[in-house]
């Protein structure tokens, strides 16, 4: 993995020229078609390493104690201290679109498993309102409608995952009955070859999995919802863009417009804070992000920092259930209550999500 | 120019170019013209350069092809040659300008394709090509390569 991104690393560096109308220096670089396929060729393996988004009964955290064993001991006291408290790591794939990837599975399992019907109305509110927001900024309908639209089937489909399908009794039935390893060959066989194994737990997801995220075509539904997820942050950060102005400012020397158009809205693209943050204020869902660095605190004792990006509901909009419900435990509900429910471990350049023990 | 992959356009692919070419009929970007084909995956595009520029009373030819997973992937847009002298324009129609590559973004359209094309093209201070004209147009096996950009430094105390 640290591999993989030292290696895109040095290929972007080489490649990352054609930012803007060229000079001559830029097609020098461009027209290396050796970069080209060099880059092209870690692209393939690092898909054929990590499915968009990944198994997690694969990856219990010691996991990631094994891939730094060698490393920093700042960042295996770090880890030690993360298997307190979580239990298990899904990879996403790094291809840029982590941050939204691993977004959109968090929330979508979530609603999975709680069938949280007043969540599912609460975003779908939400969801109208970004779009009048688009269409507000002067976006053409067509060019968001389908995502609007994909997202929302998405929200319908894990929903009616409650309802059990007499596919998902047989599903269920079959990883009874089976012993793991069959059920992984029998799954091999018939599902797909990026999701390879499951544990029963982890049955209930497979719908929805198979559903979404098997196949490698740009029109992927995750690809999709990404897109929808850029869509939605871009709209959120012009329309307050004197509010993310300084922070945009603090990143590039680009306007919020530039921003949005280079930095947001082209699949591929980085997510820091300021697309966290508008994601997070236009859905209305609070997200934890848990930093795993090298940062360590003067007085020697290493902690783990996280960061509670809570959303800032617009006036009179609707404030997230999750929110909703903390203020109403914690009394008079300072921010401090809010537990964010999607919690996203961040390493340098990479986001994964974290299961809580 | 050699031949395009030309993979039949996915059903989302056709329905958005569908509603695409609806929204430029109604409402085409001035200065441009598609000459109707019954070919929706290839539009050509009939370019005046604006009054005022050194391309005023110029007339190119802008070929658009449309890959299969469109709007997610970007289409291809070259000038059919000969292609305006530019410093950003190769004499094969290769047009240097990120949109059409790493920033395409499906927020984006033919449309606006186009009037950022002709913004470029407006601007140009002198009627050159690029530099390293010659050596790229050797070189060219099919212009681009979508990339994604995966690295970026992380400042830990925000």
């Amino acid at each position: 993995m640290q591999n993989q991104d030292g290696l895109l690393a040095d290929a972007e560096v080489e490649g990352i020229s054609s930012t803007q109308a060229s000079n001559v220096d830029d097609w020098e670089n461009f027209r290396d078609d050796a970069i080209m396929q060099q880059q092209s060729s870690i692209w393939a393996e690092e898909a054929e390493k990590i499915p968009f988004v990944g198994d997690k009964a694969r990856e219990p955290l010691s996991s990631l104690a094994a891939e730094y064993q060698s490393g920093s001991p700042i960042l295996l006291e770090k880890i030690k201290l993360l298997t307190e408290e979580f239990a298990a790591i899904r990879r996403t794939r790094g291809d840029g679109n982590c941050f939204f990837r691993s977004f959109m599975f968090s929330y979508l399992e979530r609603i999975l498993e709680s069938q949280d019907q007043e969540e599912v109305h609460r975003i779908t509110g939400n969801v109208e309102n970004c779009r009048r927001t688009l269409q507000s900024l002067g976006y053409a309908d067509f060019t968001f409608e389908d995502f609007f639209a994909l997202f929302l089937e998405q929200l319908e489909s894990v929903l009616q995952g409650n309802k059990e399908s007499i596919s998902h009794d047989e599903l269920i039935q079959r990883s009874r009955d089976q012993s793991v390893s069959d059920y992984s060959e029998w799954h091999i066989t018939h599902v797909s070859t990026y999701v390879t194994w499951m544990r029963k737990e982890d049955v209930k997801h497979m719908k929805f999995l198979c559903a979404a995220f098997l196949s490698a075509s740009p029109y992927n539904v995750s690809c999709l919802v990404v897109m929808f997820f850029r869509f939605v942050t871009s709209g959120e950060i012009r329309k307050r863009s004197e509010f993310f102005e300084p922070f945009i400012l603090g990143l590039t020397n680009a306007t919020v417009e530039q921003f949005c158009k280079s930095s947001v809205e082209p699949m591929g693209e980085e997510s820091d804070h300021v697309h966290i943050t508008a994601l997070s204020d236009a859905l209305g869902v609070p997200i934890r992000v848990v930093y795993l660095d090298r940062s360590s605190c003067d007085a020697g004792g290493v902690s783990v920092n996280h960061h509670d990006f809570i959303p800032n509901p617009p006036s009179g909009g609707d404030l997230p259930l999750a929110a909703a419900t903390a203020t109403a435990a914690g009394g008079s509900g300072g921010s401090e209550t809010i537990k964010p429910f999607i919690t996203l471990l961040y390493r340098p350049g990479h986001y994964d999500i974290l299961y809580p023990k | 120019m050699g031949p395009t992959q030309r993979d039949a356009l996915s059903k989302i692919a056709c329905n958005r170019l569908q509603k695409e070419l609806v929204e430029w009929q109604v409402n085409p970007p001035s200065g441009f013209k598609h000459k109707v084909t019954d070919n929706l995956q290839r539009w050509v595009i009939e370019v005046n350069g604006a009054p005022g520029t050194l391309y005023a009373g110029e007339t190119y030819q802008l070929q658009v092809d449309f890959p299969e997973h469109y709007p997610m992937e970007a289409p291809q847009v070259i000038f059919v040659p000969p292609a305006p002298l530019h410093p950003h324009i190769y004499s094969n129609g290769h047009i240097c300008l990120d949109i059409l590559y790493d920033s395409w973004s499906p927020a984006m359209t033919v449309s606006s394709i186009c009037i950022s094309i002709l913004s470029m093209l407006s601007s140009s201070p002198v009627k050159q090509r690029p530099a390293d004209n010659d050596r790229y147009v050797k070189n060219c096996k099919n212009g681009r390569s979508p990339k994604e950009t995966r690295w970026w430094f992380h400042d830990d105390k925000v």
